[in-house]
């Protein structure tokens, strides 16, 4: 009995050692779908507080090359609020019309990045708005010049967001002003490069073609620019094409992000859920 | 006792700090991040409880993944670092040392505490990249982060030992 209590007592940081290892592993598999976790995570208030503090210290470094953005970002919009006006003026005195097309339709909360890891395999962005703000997981996430990624974890007042430059990131979009569709998936490697599988062959690819959201899921509503096509070629399995992107966003310097917050909709996702599960049986 | 636990907690918050605000930017070679947290463990005197080692390890581990959002990657590799540690510093311990032996540059000399301390930084890095690649096939990648973070951890735990040790002995 006396060398069993021994032999226990000399052990005993073995029994720990398997314990501690086997929590964190179940932790690391299990990432995947917890939603009640999000205090191990930067969406947690303290860790969250840091971020914002050292970011903010930080964000007064870079100022230059956010004021260098802000203007190219003024100059696109000054270019579109002229190419708006002429149509405008093309459109005569049937102004309800209009008023229709200009209308806003998304309401946005805009959001500062306050921690963003760029080389790892699944990046991970931290924005300073949560549930107070009406975010909710799976809303989508833009900037100025294009897609950032989808909301994934939130607390109260900071949310996780999963960027295009995730390998769990999957954005369905198309070529503007074509119908033809594929799936952008990132790989790991250039943080300004993903790659698009699926556009079929008989779709007509140019370089330079523009990439956007084709609304298909009820993240992004259609026509959110994501990137330009940098180049293609045939897909492994030699049924389609991949092209590879360039992406619009600068996730280097990303800093300003919107959270679209009224696009979408329980209703439809309810719908869809209950069609797979019929399916199903 | 409680003095020497101020002392370790303190220095674990300093060592958060620098791995979290500063360490974490920086991307040798693109990919590979030095995880100088590790400094941690393998600062314990020869002699100290195993459990207690361990438990550190796993609190390291888990503030660390709390702050990158690597949920469990940080505090399984640092587990397993406090769980060789000992084993490893006998490797490097002089003949006539005393029971509670510390793991300092001055204590060690150049060549064995370099050495043990680049033995401890490939275990953590290797735990650390592993797991972080687990659903992936570039393995370069994983090796370069390996190695690169490795060498460039031990180096700067050099630096801190040379900086801040120099007066002990």
């Amino acid at each position: 009995m006396r060398n069993l209590v021994d032999f226990l007592r000399k052990y005993l940081y073995w029994l720990v050692f398997l314990v501690l290892e086997t929590v964190s592993l179940v932790t690391l598999f299990h990432a995947g779908g917890y939603q009640e976790s999000a205090y191990l995570t930067t969406a947690n208030t303290v860790v969250g507080g840091v971020y914002s503090f050292t970011s903010s210290v930080a964000s007064y470094l870079d100022l230059q090359t956010v004021n260098r953005q802000l203007e190219s970002d003024n100059e696109e919009l000054r270019k579109r609020v002229g190419a708006l006006e002429s149509k405008l003026l093309d459109m005569g005195t049937d102004s309800a019309d209009v008023s229709r097309i200009v209308q806003p339709e998304y309401e946005f909360v805009s959001a500062h990045v306050v921690n963003a890891t760029l080389h790892r395999n699944n990046n991970l962005i931290t924005i300073d708005k949560g549930e107070a703000d009406g975010i909710r997981p799976e809303m989508g996430v833009v900037c100025s010049r294009g897609v950032v990624g989808v909301v994934y974890l939130t607390s109260a007042h900071y949310s996780v967001v999963i960027p295009l430059l995730n390998l769990s990131s999957k954005v369905s979009c198309r070529l503007r002003g074509s119908e033809h569709f594929g799936t952008m998936q990132w790989r790991r490697g250039a943080v300004d490069i993903s790659y698009v599988a699926g556009v079929p062959h008989h779709a007509k690819v140019k370089r330079g073609e523009m990439v956007e959201t084709n609304g298909f899921s009820d993240i992004f509503p259609p026509g959110i620019p994501i990137g330009r096509v940098a180049d293609f070629g045939d897909s492994a399995d030699g049924m389609s094409y991949m092209l590879r992107v360039h992406l619009f966003t600068d996730f280097k310097t990303l800093r300003n992000v919107s959270v679209i917050t009224n696009y979408s909709k329980p209703e439809r996702r309810e719908l869809e859920y209950k069609a797979d599960s019929l399916m199903m049986n | 006792m409680s003095n020497s636990f101020i002392f370790r907690l303190f220095r674990l918050i300093i060592l958060l700090v620098v791995q979290v605000l500063i360490l974490n930017h920086l991307h040798l070679l693109g990919y590979a991040t030095p995880l100088v947290i590790g400094y941690m463990q393998t600062c314990f005197r020869a002699g100290t409880s195993r459990i207690s080692l361990l438990l550190w390890g796993f609190a390291t581990g888990v503030l660390f993944d709390m702050f990158t959002n690597t949920s469990g990657i940080g505090a399984a590799s640092c587990t397993l670092l406090a769980m060789i540690q000992p084993s490893l510093l006998q490797l490097f311990i002089p003949r006539d040392a005393p029971d509670d032996f510390e793991p300092t540059l001055a204590n060690m000399g150049l060549g064995r505490f370099f050495s043990y301390i680049l033995i401890a930084m490939l275990v953590l890095h290797a735990a650390f990249y592993f797991l972080d690649a687990f659903s992936l096939s570039d393995w370069s990648l994983t090796l370069v982060s390996i190695f690169g973070g490795s060498v460039l951890s031990a180096v700067i735990i050099l630096f801190v030992e040379l900086l801040t040790r120099r007066k002990t002995r």
